[in-house]
């Protein structure tokens, strides 16, 4: 009867897993292709107009990868990190379970939103693909490199927010009027040799531009973003999941103290 | 066998600390169901939880090497938007192995009676049938201990006897931990007791007469 603990664990993120994806497509006629067409659909909307406008004042790069290799690391990012942040709170009922516990959550989310949007974007490569633009994935390992500490990263910063913001109830007001910013300055709409080289220093403590300009490095044949680093972004995943690691670690019991 | 060493639990209050336990020291011996009694606010569901390990004592070890079931009945971690059917499996993913879960449905399915609404989301189900989806559910699963705060029979009375044989089964294979301010149910599936008495003072009574009759002595006086 007695399991290991990481079979419990597993056990827990998987039975967490399936049951966000029901709750959030299970009442869908098309159930689950929707977790993937909505997002989807979402984009190719916003490709629609924004490539008409910025076709113009980008013509070197293909606009459409452009924004694909931007927008969707920054959802990911965003995704998991912002429903952590009242994440306690919202599953208390479910620490009745004594299997689940609050990092559970945070990792069941951020394999769903992982799937998701993998999913979401290979379809929209292909489609892209498709339209004939000219993609060129040359490097593989490179982008699952940039795509997996995003996610780590993402997990990082999510285990954090969750653990403060239950401790300090005013800082989960606090995180959203954080993250927002991100939207603008994560080279998502720009890429980063637009921006004058002397600003450059304050835009690339951001780790999130990082991930986004590798990732287009990586599928566009010829976009080379001097100044960012995989190397980089890795440190910062690596310092980001030590400290929200360690502060789970200390506080995971008082959590779950009534 | 469960035991309990130097646990203190406490509660800030604007008042200033307040503490239900204080350096508790208890063991329980295996296969006795025990029950925990004494008055509103006295800590008893703080110490089922607390054995139960969904609350953590401030200081203090509680150590066993038997299974615990989460509260019976219990349907604060049920989602709303999800079916029965659905809540159900998803727990079934938590405690049983994958080759069972199809007969653990089948069980909670069978012994609801919720009839279609298995498969409507469990917002629309009457306080009733969300009892009978979380009495039966926490009887689908093999615990050596059941947690069992305060069950109320639920449904008619056809509902209620075979809870009743269903209970009784269980109890002859596992042991309870019962909070309940039902005396007569106490006597009927308790062995022994944990009697909170005033000033939080915790006795063990290894006849659970005794302890009722302690009970309704100090409430009279």
């Amino acid at each position: 009867m007695s399991r290991s603990g990481y079979n419990v664990q597993k056990s827990a993120i998987n039975a967490l897993f399936f049951r966000e994806i029901r709750t959030r497509f299970g009442k869908y006629r098309l159930g689950y292709l929707w977790a993937v067409l909505e997002p989807s659909a979402h984009l190719l909307v916003l490709l629609f107009f924004f490539g008409f406008i910025m076709h113009r004042t980008m013509p070197d790069i293909s606009f459409p990868l452009f924004l694909i290799n931007g927008i969707i690391p920054y959802f990911i990012f965003s995704n998991i990190t912002q429903r952590s942040i009242g994440a306690i709170e919202a599953n208390q009922g479910l620490f009745n379970y004594r299997p689940i516990k609050p990092i559970d959550t945070i990792i069941a989310r951020a394999k769903l939103e992982a799937v998701i949007y993998v999913a979401v974007y290979i379809l929209l490569m292909i489609v892209v693909g498709m339209t004939g633009e000219n993609i060129s994935v040359n490097n593989v390992l490179k982008l699952v490199s940039a795509w997996g500490l995003l996610i780590l990263f993402s997990c990082g910063i999510g285990v954090i927010f969750m653990v403060t913001g239950h401790f300090l109830p005013e800082a989960q007001k606090l995180f959203p009027v954080v993250l927002k910013p991100l939207y603008f300055i994560s080279g998502i709409m720009f890429p980063l040799h637009a921006i004058p080289k002397e600003y450059w220093p304050y835009l690339l403590w951001n780790p999130i531009l990082h991930a986004v300009e590798v990732s287009r490095e990586a599928v566009v044949a010829g976009y080379v973003s001097e100044g960012v680093s995989l190397e980089y972004l890795a440190i910062v995943t690596l310092a980001t999941l030590f400290i929200g690691l360690a502060i789970y670690r200390t506080r995971e019991e008082a959590m779950m103290t009534s | 066998m469960i035991k309990i060493e130097n646990l203190t639990k406490s509660y800030r209050t604007p008042a200033g600390r307040h503490y239900v336990f204080k350096d508790l020291n208890l063991q329980l011996p295996s296969g006795k169901s025990v029950a925990i009694i004494g008055r509103n606010g006295a800590g008893k569901s703080t110490l089922l939880r607390m054995i139960g390990g969904i609350d953590q004592p401030d200081s203090g070890l509680i150590t066993t090497d038997k299974t615990i079931s989460w509260p019976v009945g219990l349907s604060g971690g049920f989602q709303g938007s999800l079916s029965g059917r659905e809540n159900v499996k998803f727990v079934a993913r938590l405690y049983a192995k994958k080759d069972q879960l199809k007969e653990k449905i089948a069980f909670v399915e069978e012994f609801a009676q919720l009839g279609k609404y298995f498969d409507m989301p469990i917002k629309n189900y009457s306080s009733g049938m969300k009892s009978r989806l979380g009495f039966g559910l926490s009887m689908a699963f093999k615990f050596d201990y059941y947690l069992v705060d305060e069950v109320t029979a639920v449904g008619d009375a056809r509902f209620r006897a075979k809870c009743a044989r269903l209970f009784k089964i269980r109890h002859a294979e596992s042991s309870f931990l019962m909070v309940s301010h039902n005396l007569n149910s106490l006597k009927e599936f308790c062995d022994m007791a944990i009697y909170i008495g005033r000033d939080n003072e915790v006795l063990l009574f290894h006849d659970i007469e005794e302890a009722i009759t302690q009970y309704s002595f100090e409430w009279k006086t």
